[in-house]
């Protein structure tokens, strides 16, 4: 049984990996077997940082061959080495999982030795817990660049989910900060296994082997390097379409390391916050990443991306709550999809108003200034007063509530927005209404034509 | 006004729905401790299998699916619940069809709202159960959840861990489910079981403190969100929140 100073050391090496889903298995429990896979996942617990615990989420072994700047495993690095036997992880994963501790395991591991030593390693590891434990519940396997193909497709049979990491968001910031990896490296294996999946779906018979079913995730450290926001979102976006990524994680840099040519600040947990809002946006709201931000320009800090949007884009709104089709209502700040969903299925029985939105739990806060409830508006008339009014919320949030006398000038337009706030004909409504659906339609086209173009990795 | 006071199972409410749905003006409950306002009238109702069935069959008949959806309500830990789901029934006899689209109607979020916290915590137990392995091999998981909710987490449990023997105890509810890995029963218990545990529980128990103490983040504190998502009330029985030395 491994012991606590060893298990100490291999989970604080894994802990900076971010994933930690335990969703997109159906695994059944063989007979005699422990363990099956919930489809949407659980978290078993909270640590104090806010994050879950899922997944046993350790190393096999932290004596890495590389030397990745970033990492504080790298090879010139003074820490504790520690490394773990195939059977110690099998024991530990079922101990922990017979006391509903855990979800499945998270395996991962430094270059000990040589790319495909490691994998062997690992692969020998999830096998010995499937066949000789018959373990049956969620395995998430972090391939290592480089190892061989048909390792890494032996263990997409046995384990649930594959991940690489892409780490830095462009070729030349890989060089600097991580010279044994190169972009090729890490996204030819993603690229295998994704048509290695497709070939395997589209086979008719019913004996085929499991492969990935919870396929393929990755992650990308934000703010170790000076790309902006929106070459991130395009990155995540052309991976999302080429290799059906289920997920691109986040993870604003934390200097553990200190390197000339690392940035000695954490690249702050709004900025990580902000591309999480984005990446929600592209995979559930039907924004492209080229609607989100500009390829140069980070997202702004003052508003969600959503708000940013919508304020780009004054001449679509509001939007009818009654008659909006769905796709129009995703793009309303402040609904979410549960909100979005709600609405398109209460309307069908009555007309909907601001109180009944406000009894169905939508949140009229940011959405008010966007929307119109049978041709009623009660948002502030300008878009000058909107930008500012949204700002300020965002800042209170942050911050603490502003005073009377606090001196800021923005605080006078609430009340003149609340008197003002006017009741708009209906006919006029309607006009306006089908005339940002037309520019809606143009713009959703021209956007995808945008991206067919630049969705080349 | 009459109120209806049940014994607390699905088929007296039911019998006492057969009644109270026409009884404008009435309340149905099982608190032990409720109390009467002036001027009414106590109905204590006894389980009658006819009147029962016949609502059962009526609701069944209008909406298939209601049924599941009081038995669900039922099992919210307040004291409201049956009025709850009696403003449900009413409203489904009114409209004599589904009314679960009627997002804006009271009776209908309400409804929605207890299903999602019942459910919602039932999702939550799958994750936040823990069991500690008894000297005799059976492993043994008190919990105290705000609603009923063992016998829905049950399945689960009976899925995954098929070859292991266990009891799930709720330890407020006063009952346990028993599980040799061939049949699961439930049975009533005391509040406090002394179990005896094995002698290398102590050992994993310590393995899990450590490896939650390990996958912390010190740097990006947040407390208040590990807080929201796993409520204080639930840390009673987790070996990694007790006193952490």
């Amino acid at each position: 049984m491994i012991d606590a100073e060893r298990l100490k050391i291999l989970t604080e090496s894994a802990k900076y990996d971010v994933s930690c889903s335990s969703s997109g298995s159906a695994r059944a429990n063989r007979k005699g077997g422990i363990g099956n896979a919930a489809p949407a996942g659980i978290c078993h617990s909270f640590t104090p940082d806010g994050r879950c615990i899922s997944l046993l989420k350790i190393l096999l072994s932290n004596k890495c061959a590389y030397n990745c700047l970033y990492c504080p495993n790298r090879a010139e690095a003074d820490v504790p080495r520690a490394s773990a036997t195939p059977d110690e992880i099998c024991e530990l994963t079922i101990a922990f999982y017979k006391r509903n501790y855990i979800e499945g395991l998270f395996l991962s591991s430094a270059v000990d030795g040589s790319p495909d030593s490691t994998m062997e390693r690992m692969l020998e590891t999830v096998i010995k817990l499937r066949k000789v434990y018959n373990f049956n519940g969620y395995i998430h396997l972090k391939g290592i660049p480089k190892a061989d193909r048909l390792l890494t497709f032996r263990a997409a049979q046995y384990v649930d989910r594959m991940s690489y990491n892409v780490e830095l968001p462009s070729e030349h910031s890989l060089k600097l900060l991580a010279p044994q990896k190169s972009k090729e490296s890490v996204l030819l294996p993603m690229r295998e296994l994704a048509a290695g999946k497709r070939a395997l779906a589209e086979e008719k018979s019913k004996k085929k082997p499991r492969f990935l079913p919870a396929g393929q995730t990755t992650q990308m450290i934000v703010g170790a390097s000076p790309e902006a926001d929106g070459q991130i979102l395009r990155l995540s976006q052309a991976m999302y379409r080429k290799f059906s990524l289920k997920r691109v994680y986040f993870s604003a840099y934390i200097p553990v390391v200190k390197h000339s040519l690392l940035p000695d600040k954490t690249a702050g947990l709004l900025r990580e916050h902000r591309l999480y809002q984005a990446d929600w946006l592209m995979r559930f709201y039907g924004f492209s990443a080229e609607e989100i931000a500009g390829e140069g320009d980070n997202l702004p800090e003052e508003y969600d991306p959503k708000c940013a949007w919508a304020l780009r884009h004054m001449e679509l709104f509001p939007v009818e709550i009654n008659r909006a089709p769905l796709e129009m209502l995703l793009r309303v700040p402040g609904i979410g999809t549960l909100g979005a969903y709600k609405i398109v299925r209460a309307r069908k029985f009555a007309a909907l108003g601001f109180d009944d939105l406000a009894k169905m739990r939508i949140v009229l806060k940011r959405a008010k200034h966007f929307i119109t409830c049978g041709g009623k508006f009660y948002g502030a008339d300008n878009a000058a007063t909107v930008k500012a009014l949204l700002a300020l919320e965002a800042r209170g949030e942050r911050y603490e509530q502003l005073s009377l006398f606090s001196g800021e000038g923005a605080v006078l337009p609430m009340p003149d927005a609340q008197e003002n706030s006017e009741v708009r004909s209906g006919t006029e409504k309607r006009g306006a209404e089908a005339r940002a659906q037309e520019r809606f339609a143009l713009l959703s086209t021209a956007a995808n034509a945008e991206s067919a173009r630049t969705g080349q990795l | 006004m009459n109120i209806y006071i049940t014994d607390g199972t699905t088929d007296c409410f039911y019998t006492a729905v057969f009644a109270a749905c026409t009884d404008r003006d009435c309340i149905v409950t099982s608190a032990k401790d409720f109390q009467l306002p002036l001027g009414a009238r106590l109905v204590e109702v006894a389980t009658d299998e006819e009147k029962c069935g016949r609502v059962r069959k009526k609701l069944r008949a209008i909406d298939g699916g209601a049924l599941r959806e009081i038995s669900l309500i039922l099992r919210r830990g307040c004291a409201e619940r049956e009025m709850l789901a009696l403003r449900y029934i009413r409203l489904l006899i009114e409209k004599n069809a589904p009314v679960r689209g009627m997002l804006s109607h009271p009776a209908v979020l309400e409804a929605r709202d207890a299903i999602k916290k019942v459910t919602g915590e039932a999702h939550n137990f799958t994750g936040f159960l823990r069991f500690m392995e008894g000297e005799n091999g059976v492993f043994y998981a008190p919990f105290s959840p705000d609603n009923d909710i063992l016998d829905l987490i049950l399945p689960h449990f009976l899925r995954r861990l098929a070859n292991q023997p266990f009891v799930i105890h709720d330890v407020t509810r006063r009952k346990a489910a028993l599980y040799n890995t061939r049949d699961c029963v439930i049975a009533d218990t005391d509040e406090r079981v002394s179990v005896a545990l094995s002698e290398y529980e102590q050992g994993f128990q310590n393995l899990w403190k450590e490896y939650y103490r390990s996958v912390n983040i010190a740097q990006r504190p947040h407390e208040k969100q590990m807080k929201g998502y796993m409520p204080v009330r639930y840390w009673k029985f987790m070996p990694e929140k007790q006193d952490t030395n």
